[in-house]
């Protein structure tokens, strides 16, 4: 069978790889440091106040950073070196001459590296055991959340090396451009842009919050990665036609972006419910319709980010029709004065108008409840209280440290000897 | 005749690699695609191959041949025998040529080394034995002799030659008139990317007004 011939082929292009050994023999330290530290930290917070910060968010979104690390900076390499060696080394030009089509080879080795990967996030998965042994919670719905969004990181990683591989002449040049975007995906996040970027759509899966939209999207674009890849592999056909079918998927591929991001269902799959509010209040908010709040506060203000992180975010989960507008387009720069009503949350309801300037999701939630005149809920006392867990990390360092890297490198020193 | 190659144009810029190339290939023979350096010998089996395009012409279809470049190095971090095996599996080889085409290259001593680590000739006789262990019925070969040494070149030609006698087209591109002339049974001369002749040496001595079997006697005067 072809098929089985190409991802045998491919997995052993992957265990020659040496810049793969290199990420999973360091796998074991990054997820080591990042892990101990969360630990430390969580199990010092859990001893001062008695009760803590949830798991998901003290422990295992550090701990799993080690992956979006790794995805970034190393994940490239390995891809580019398996999409793009074939073609530099010649293999591509007897590869193309059997009647597999390149998508199949594109697809082959996108497997590959996605199973590759899977290796890698060994060290923080063997974390759960560890925190378990400790005598830690886990909850699952969340941390399926987590590992979720991190392969479909390293799958955006992966097409998106793949389609650089495949455009470049030099692996170096598809390192580079392949760096320059996701950096660049970073500068973008940072400035408040990106809803789309892998790190925010990293950071909502880190809170266990799973949206459809973000996921579909993530996929399309792994989708056009690999098309990208696989259309510029095909050595044998006009340049002329290639730069055509790119323009022509890439056009398909944004119409579905476009499309996926009117998608509204998501599922907060954390355990203290964090990114929504108590079921309570989200019954009483299902009653409110044609609320409208207007923010006067400019896309740099700090204070938009928190209504936004806070609140917001929660609200339009809760409620599907709500209109929110931004008014003030001026920030309070060093050349610009803010208005009079810069700074001002505006809640709109038919005729009634509510104003306030506070950014919290429980002073939000009041003058919802005043403009709407719904009545409040009765606070609940079903409230989460975290897990905390005084525990010392016996043994992680040796297992960090010692243990994962020395059977990495064990593992590949035989599977190199094997191999001959 | 196997197939027949027409019209056949590349241009690279405003560089012409190939203008108007036909000819045709007939079963089981020898074929010796000759021409000084630049005559676009490389590029013309890569359009048939497919693995370039080519502006305009007819290229045979796919199945009918198997192209066997000169100068790569594929797979360099996967040893000989699962090169062999891949080609077996992957590219539709055929199993029962295995044995004979490793003692034929001489590849026994190497198979367990990486194709990176093989020196020039040894990995020219691998790539010689991926050709061979394939099934279509015209293998094209660029440089079959490139990087061997005298008695490995002898010995590869004879190889070749038995698979010849069996019915599988050889058409291979050899910049050495030499080894050209003793050992192809056809010619297919190419400059500055046309066609300047097709034949047996007679056949094109007689085009090149000329009373001589001296194949680079035959080749000056048409280049």
């Amino acid at each position: 069978m072809p098929l089985r011939e190409l991802l045998v082929k491919e997995l052993r292009e992957l265990t020659v790889s040496r810049s793969w050994w290199m990420l999973l023999i360091l796998m074991g330290p990054l997820t080591g440091f990042s892990f101990l530290g969360s630990f430390r930290t969580f199990a010092e917070v859990s001893a001062g106040q008695g009760e803590a910060l949830s798991p998901l968010i003290g422990v295992w979104a550090p701990t799993f950073s080690a992956c979006e690390l790794a995805a970034v900076f190393l994940l490239p390499f390995i891809a580019i070196r398996l999409v793009g060696g074939d073609r530099e080394s010649g293999a591509l030009k007897l590869e193309l001459q059997q009647s597999f089509g390149t998508p199949f080879m594109v697809g082959a080795k996108a497997v590959v590296l996605l199973a590759g990967w899977t290796v890698a996030m060994l060290p923080p998965l063997s974390a759960f055991l560890l925190w378990h042994g400790y005598g830690g919670s886990l909850y699952a719905p969340e941390l399926g959340a987590l590992i979720f969004g991190h392969i479909l990181n390293a799958g955006l990683t992966i097409a998106l090396a793949a389609a650089m591989a495949s455009l470049a002449e030099h692996h170096s040049t598809a390192a580079i451009l392949t760096l320059s975007v996701t950096v660049g995906t970073w500068v973008v996040n940072l400035l408040g842009w990106g809803r789309y970027t892998p790190a925010a759509m990293v950071a909502e899966f880190q809170h266990g919050l799973v949206l459809l939209d973000a996921s579909v999207i993530a996929l399309a674009l792994i989708f056009l990665g690999l098309g990208i890849a696989a259309i510029w592999l095909r050595l044998g056909v006009p340049q002329k036609r290639r730069v055509f079918e790119s323009f022509a998927l890439t056009l398909a591929v944004a119409a579905g972006i476009f499309a996926a991001s009117f998608l509204r269902p998501s599922w907060d799959l954390s355990e203290g419910r964090r990114n929504s509010f108590s079921e309570a209040d989200e019954r009483a908010l299902q009653q409110i319709h044609g609320l409208t709040i207007e923010a006067h506060l400019a896309p740099e203000d700090p204070r938009r980010a928190d209504l936004e992180n806070r609140a917001l975010s929660k609200l339009r989960r809760a409620m599907p029709d709500l209109r929110v507008r931004y008014i003030a387009a001026s920030s309070t720069g060093l050349f610009e004065q803010a208005s009079s009503g810069y700074g001002e949350i505006w809640y709109i309801a038919g005729w009634r108008k509510e104003m306030s300037r506070a950014t919290t999701a429980e002073a939000v939630l009041e003058s919802i409840y005043a403009v709407a005149q719904v009545q409040p809920p009765a606070e609940s006392d079903d409230v989460y209280r975290g897990h905390p867990l005084t525990a010392q990390p016996n043994g992680a360092a040796l297992l960090f440290y010692g243990l994962w890297p020395a059977a990495f490198l064990a593992c590949g020193i035989l599977v190199q000897r094997k191999l001959k | 005749m196997l197939f027949e190659v027409r019209g056949i144009s590349k241009r690279f810029g405003k560089i012409t690699a190939l203008e108007g190339v036909a000819f045709q290939v007939q079963p089981a023979e020898v074929l010796g695609l000759i021409g000084p350096n630049g005559a676009g010998k490389s590029t013309l089996f890569e359009c048939l191959a497919g693995v370039l395009p080519c502006d305009s012409g007819e290229i045979p279809p796919r199945e009918t041949l198997f192209y066997v470049p000169d100068g790569i190095c594929p797979w360099p971090g996967q040893s000989v025998r699962w090169a062999l095996d891949f080609t077996l599996g992957f590219l539709g080889g055929d199993p029962s040529l295995r044995a004979e085409v490793i003692e034929q290259m001489d590849l026994a001593p190497v198979l367990s080394q990486r194709i990176g680590t093989l020196s020039k000739g040894q990995r020219k006789r691998v790539l010689l034995a991926i050709g061979l262990l394939t099934r279509q019925p015209a293998l094209l070969i660029d440089e079959p002799f490139e990087g061997l040494d005298l008695r490995q070149a002898r010995d590869i030609a004879s190889a070749l030659r038995v698979h010849a006698l069996r019915g599988r087209t050889l058409f291979l591109s050899i910049h050495q008139i030499s080894d050209a002339a003793r050992f192809c049974d056809r010619f297919v001369l190419l400059n500055h990317g046309r066609v300047r002749g097709e034949g047996t040496v007679a056949e094109l001595a007689s085009l090149a007004h000329l009373a001589t079997d001296d194949l680079e006697e035959v080749f000056l005067a048409l280049t």
